[in-house]
């Protein structure tokens, strides 16, 4: 069973005078079969738990451990490596490239990385995204809602074990949000993923296994 | 090379325009280069032909074979083949005229052997002469006479041979008896076909290689000067350009290489992406600015010496490509080094 595990972690941005605590202390748990939801206001550092979460910076004190392995320690090229082939990236934009078209952003990924979704899998998941008639369309051919739908149907193409998703459901409407949530908990229970939801969204965490709750940089167990 | 080229299609306009600069500047060097080699051949193209290897002229000549006198003494001294060289405006019948290098040689020389008579033959006795394809073009036939302009001296066409011109003139080479009256028998270089030794060099001899008797024909390095400068300066065009360009592409596109970064796409594929771009672009803007190239010196006319050769093109080609590549080194150290949680922070 592998886990993601954030002990003490800290995260200052600046030095001296203009010293800013993004992550204060944070303890933090989530286990493969987990659907996660972190919820808390703008500025309260969701994103920079999540980027510390997937290896795209480092904490300026204490551990995070994938499966027990310090993340920190591990070298540049197996960071990349590491996301490649174990977590799924939905981030808040820039998540598709603007000069492919929807099929192409996942033969992109198919460039790569060798084994990712089988067609038919991709094709299942394109229709419970409600997004299959659009796989010839450029990103900017697309509303906010859809581009979303696409990004997450990208990071769920790789098959990774992780997937740190934030705000997955900012330009979608409560139906479409329930929708991707629903399919993102799916996914933690039947395929035994790891999924990690940062958001404002207070909705959101009907559907959770676990949801914590995050302040100005301090996070705790929400207990609603 | 998947997203190389999904996104140079996308963007049809805006590699278009990078191509077609690629292309106008690869013509402009192809057209100079053709040019530079050309005029260089009007210079130099007879001595070619000699197939000597050492020159040996006057001290005081500075190199210039119209300046040196080989003294008896230094003629005796000096073993190769004699040459006299005389320069004047020649007529023929009808109106026709020519500025010419008249060459004397002795048909016992090596360079007479080494000419080349695409039409009749070479000159034979007094008053016959080899001349320079140009004349053929020009009008004059074999059994044409000409007359050396302020002279009494007319000399029968007997041969043409080819690539036969000196000092920007068409040569016409003829024997010493011929050109006597001309020139009082004055002899103004000694040539050899083998590496002139330095030590048995006649004291009043100026020893040089055929190499640096062509640097030191009148206008010759100057001339080279100016088109190496010319050229120069458009592989540096040619940099700046693609370096501008990819420059500001990339920077548009930092943010979703960031994303890709994030997403775990190595920044290998994504430099390798960039190579591609310019290797794609030069290769196609200089393809077609051969095709360009050539189709001009098909049309020019003839009295433009453009010389597109096939050394020219590998070496232009050769020349682009690399610059371009050189080019694309500041976009991807952009690439290099874009943090992608500065992107997704942000
Ligand atoms: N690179 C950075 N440098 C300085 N401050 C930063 C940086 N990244 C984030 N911050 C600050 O940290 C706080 C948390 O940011 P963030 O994690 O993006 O919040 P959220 O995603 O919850 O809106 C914000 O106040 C933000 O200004
Ligand atoms: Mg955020």
């Amino acid at each position: 069973m592998s886990n993601l595990r954030f002990s003490s972690v800290t995260k200052i941005f600046g030095h001296d005078t203009s010293k800013y605590v993004a992550l204060d202390q944070v303890n933090f748990e989530a286990e493969n079969g987990q659907l996660v939801v972190v919820i808390g206001p703008s500025g309260s550092g969701k994103t920079t738990f999540l980027t510390i979460a997937g290896g795209l910076q480092s904490p300026t004190s204490g551990n995070v451990t994938i499966s027990g392995n310090n993340m920190t320690s591990l070298a540049k090229k197996e960071q990349t490596k590491l996301r490649l082939n174990k977590i799924g990236f939905v981030l808040q934009s820039y998540n598709l490239v603007p000069f492919l078209t929807v099929k192409e952003q996942f033969e992109l990924v198919t460039k790569v990385k060798k084994n990712n979704l089988s067609d038919q899998s991709l094709y299942q998941l394109l229709d419970d995204l409600d997004i299959r008639s659009l796989v010839n369309k450029y990103p900017n051919e697309l509303s906010g809602g859809q581009k979303q739908r696409v990004a997450i149907a990208r990071a769920l193409f790789t098959d990774p074990e992780y997937i740190l998703a934030d705000e997955p459901t900012a330009a979608l409407d409560t139906e479409r949000s329930m929708a991707v949530m629903s399919l993102l908990k799916d996914l933690a229970h039947k395929h035994d993923k790891m999924i990690i939801v940062v958001t404002h969204d207070m909705r959101l965490k009907e559907l959770a296994d676990k949801v914590y709750q995050i302040i100005d940089g301090k996070m705790s167990v929400y207990e609603g | 090379m998947f997203l190389a080229i999904k996104e140079m299609k996308h963007e049809k306009l805006r590699y278009g325009l990078i191509v077609a600069l690629i292309l106008l500047v690869s013509y402009l060097l192809i057209i100079l280069t053709g040019l530079s080699t050309g005029l260089a051949n009007l210079n130099k193209a007879a001595i070619n032909e000699w197939g000597a290897k050492t020159i040996i002229l006057d001290k005081d000549s500075q190199g210039r074979l119209a300046q040196s006198y080989l003294s008896a003494q230094t003629l005796q001294t000096t073993k190769g083949s004699k040459i006299s060289q005389y320069n004047s405006l020649v007529t023929s019948t009808g109106d026709l005229k020519e500025n010419a290098q008249i060459i004397a040689l002795s048909k016992q020389s090596f360079i007479y052997r080494n000419l080349k008579a695409t039409t009749g033959k070479k000159f034979t006795s007094k008053n016959t002469a080899l001349v320079a394809d140009k004349f053929k073009k020009d009008g004059f036939k074999i059994g044409s006479k000409i007359k050396i302009a302020n002279s009494n001296v007319e000399l029968r066409i007997v041969g043409f041979t080819p690539r036969a011109t000196l000092s920007v003139a068409p040569v016409i080479y003829t024997s010493f008896e011929t050109i006597k009256p001309l020139n009082n028998g004055v002899v103004n270089a000694v040539v050899t076909s083998e590496k002139h030794q330095f030590q048995d060099a006649p004291s009043n001899g100026l020893v040089l290689s055929i190499n640096q008797f062509i640097n030191k024909l009148p206008g010759y390095s100057a001339q080279k000067l100016t088109f190496n400068f010319m050229i120069g300066f458009l592989y540096i065009i040619i940099f700046i350009v693609i370096s501008i360009f990819l420059y500001i592409l990339t920077t548009q596109k930092l943010p979703n290489f960031g994303v890709l970064k994030a997403q775990g796409v190595p920044t290998t594929y994504l430099v390798m992406n960039t190579l591609a771009q310019s290797f794609i672009m030069s290769v196609i803007g200089v393809f077609l600015a051969i095709v360009f190239g050539l189709l001009t010196s098909w049309f020019l006319p003839s009295e433009v010496p453009i010389v597109i050769s096939t050394m020219n093109i590998v070496l232009t080609s050769v020349g682009i490509i690399i610059m371009s590549l050189l080019g694309s080194l500041i976009p991807i150290r952009q690439i290099a080094q874009v943090d992608p949680y500065k992107i997704i922070g942000g």
